[in-house]
């Protein structure tokens, strides 16, 4: 039982959403599945006076606009594990809907959006999302507010979505012939994940690099971007080359993460091979 | 738009269809399904393990999708259709999975079985010849206490075979 006394909204569009959320922003939260909040609000960590829950706002839709998926913030992973546009077109997000850690249960309950607007480090999606290149798309009060790259993920447990917004869609350009490599390291399959590393990459038809992304969550409070094209790119991608860029990201790791799962110079520690077999994965891919 | 007003230990009237009846039950508008489940319905199949999504105790099945029901709130089921592990017998007669449960002695406590039973028949429902690993996975967001896992996964494997043997026949 919830201890204190809170309204329950379930509104019918974002508008609607973006309505009750910008009246008393402080004192609100708003739930995407409710796999997060729901238990912090049970055990007493957050006693918002109003819960805005988006279950029927319809923003769970995935459409193909123009080479761009969009991916509305209410989808659950399952919805995205079953979508022949998401499998098609973003394997890698598929992939991660796949791995992710609960079971069936979280898979057909937990969100996205939920999982982007939470922005747990050690959660799977905020590293997936930044490795593919996402845009995030609020909506306020005063209108529509879009947000890309690095910005996305501001500290632990905070996204660029703000109190008096609501995260209505992702705009995920498609992968398209990019190999991808997804790895994660945890404890077993009930736990959650220790470190992670998402992985894209560009190449000509020669095999030559031409773009490549590497980021790593759970590894530091928000997810860290790892410039490897300096090593990559122009080259094709072979172990010595992959094995002399993994060796790059415990540099770009400033202030490492530390939880009851494993202490900062572990997840230090364990940077060079979660991020080199990310990229094994992708070299080993077929091409498709 | 729906919801509740705010006052503290107001009941509300929650309406549902539990085990294919449909019921409506006076709850207090903070409840998480699954105390809404138990406590308003009577319905003490879905156990209250952790509250925090973990071990899959509270397991049923709402609107078609097997869910950790202590991470629902009760009053947004409100019109759902909801299925637990009592429901699951058709005529008395036992499911394949929970059959399987019972030979392979697959339950000490059987504070996990909502969990299992339902982890178990998604998996069956998709996959008639899992793997052990297929298996392993697909039972991975439930947790047993009295670590009977082996025979877990054995009954689960038991059950694939009579639901194939079964499929086979008709």
């Amino acid at each position: 039982m919830i201890g204190h006394p809170f309204t329950y909204r379930s509104p019918e569009s974002a508008a609607e959403a973006v309505e009750l959320v910008s009246a008393a922003p402080a004192r609100t939260r708003v739930l995407g599945g409710g796999t997060w909040v729901v238990p912090e609000c049970n055990r007493g960590e957050s006693a918002p006076d109003l819960l805005v829950d988006l279950r029927r706002a319809g923003l769970d839709r995935i459409e193909l606009v123009d080479d761009v998926v969009h991916v509305g913030a209410t989808t659950t992973y399952t919805a995205l594990m079953s979508s022949a546009i998401v499998l098609g077109h973003l394997p890698m997000l598929a992939a991660m809907a796949r791995g992710i850690t609960g079971g069936a249960q979280v898979q057909s309950q937990g969100t996205i959006g939920g999982s982007v607007v939470a922005a747990r480090p050690q959660s799977d999606a905020p590293a997936v999302v930044a490795a593919l290149g996402a845009t995030l798309v609020m909506a306020g009060s005063q209108g529509e507010r879009r947000v890309s790259g690095e910005a996305m993920f501001e500290a632990a447990s905070r996204s660029c979505v703000r109190p008096d917004e609501i995260l209505t869609r992702l705009e995920i350009p498609v992968q398209g012939a990019a190999r991808w490599g997804y790895y994660k390291l945890k404890r077993s399959a009930s736990s959650w994940p220790i470190a992670t590393a998402a992985f894209v990459v560009d190449q000509h038809g020669s095999g030559s690099v031409t773009d490549a992304r590497l980021v790593l969550g759970g590894v530091s409070g928000t997810p860290v971007h790892v410039d490897v094209r300096s090593v990559l790119v122009g080259g094709p991608l072979e172990p010595g080359r992959v094995d002399e860029a993994a060796r790059l990201v415990a540099a770009s790791v400033h202030s490492p993460w530390e939880d009851e799962l494993a202490p900062g110079s572990y997840r230090l520690a364990v940077t060079h091979p979660v991020a080199r077999r990310a990229m094994e994965m992708a070299m080993q891919q077929e091409d498709s | 738009m729906t919801g509740t007003e705010p006052v503290e230990g107001t009941t509300i009237r929650l309406n549902l269809t539990v085990d294919g009846q449909d019921r409506s039950a006076a709850v207090d508008s903070r409840s998480l399904l699954v105390e809404a489940l138990r406590d308003g319905f009577g319905v003490t199949a879905p156990k209250v393990g952790c509250a925090t999504g973990d071990c899959g105790a509270c397991t049923s099945r709402v609107d078609g999708l097997i869910t950790k029901t202590c991470m629902r709130l009760a009053v947004s089921a409100e019109g759902s259709q909801v299925v637990t592990t009592q429901g699951l017998a058709e005529d008395g007669e036992l499911s394949f999975v929970q059959e399987a449960f019972w030979s392979e002695q697959a339950f000490q406590c059987g504070y996990c079985l909502p969990g299992m039973i339902f982890a178990a028949t998604e998996l069956l429902a998709r996959d008639p010849d899992p793997t052990d690993d297929d298996i392993r996975w697909a039972l991975s967001g439930n947790l047993c206490r009295c670590t009977g896992y082996e025979a877990i996964v054995a009954a689960v494997r038991t059950a694939a075979a009579r639901q194939r043997e079964h499929l086979q026949r008709d």
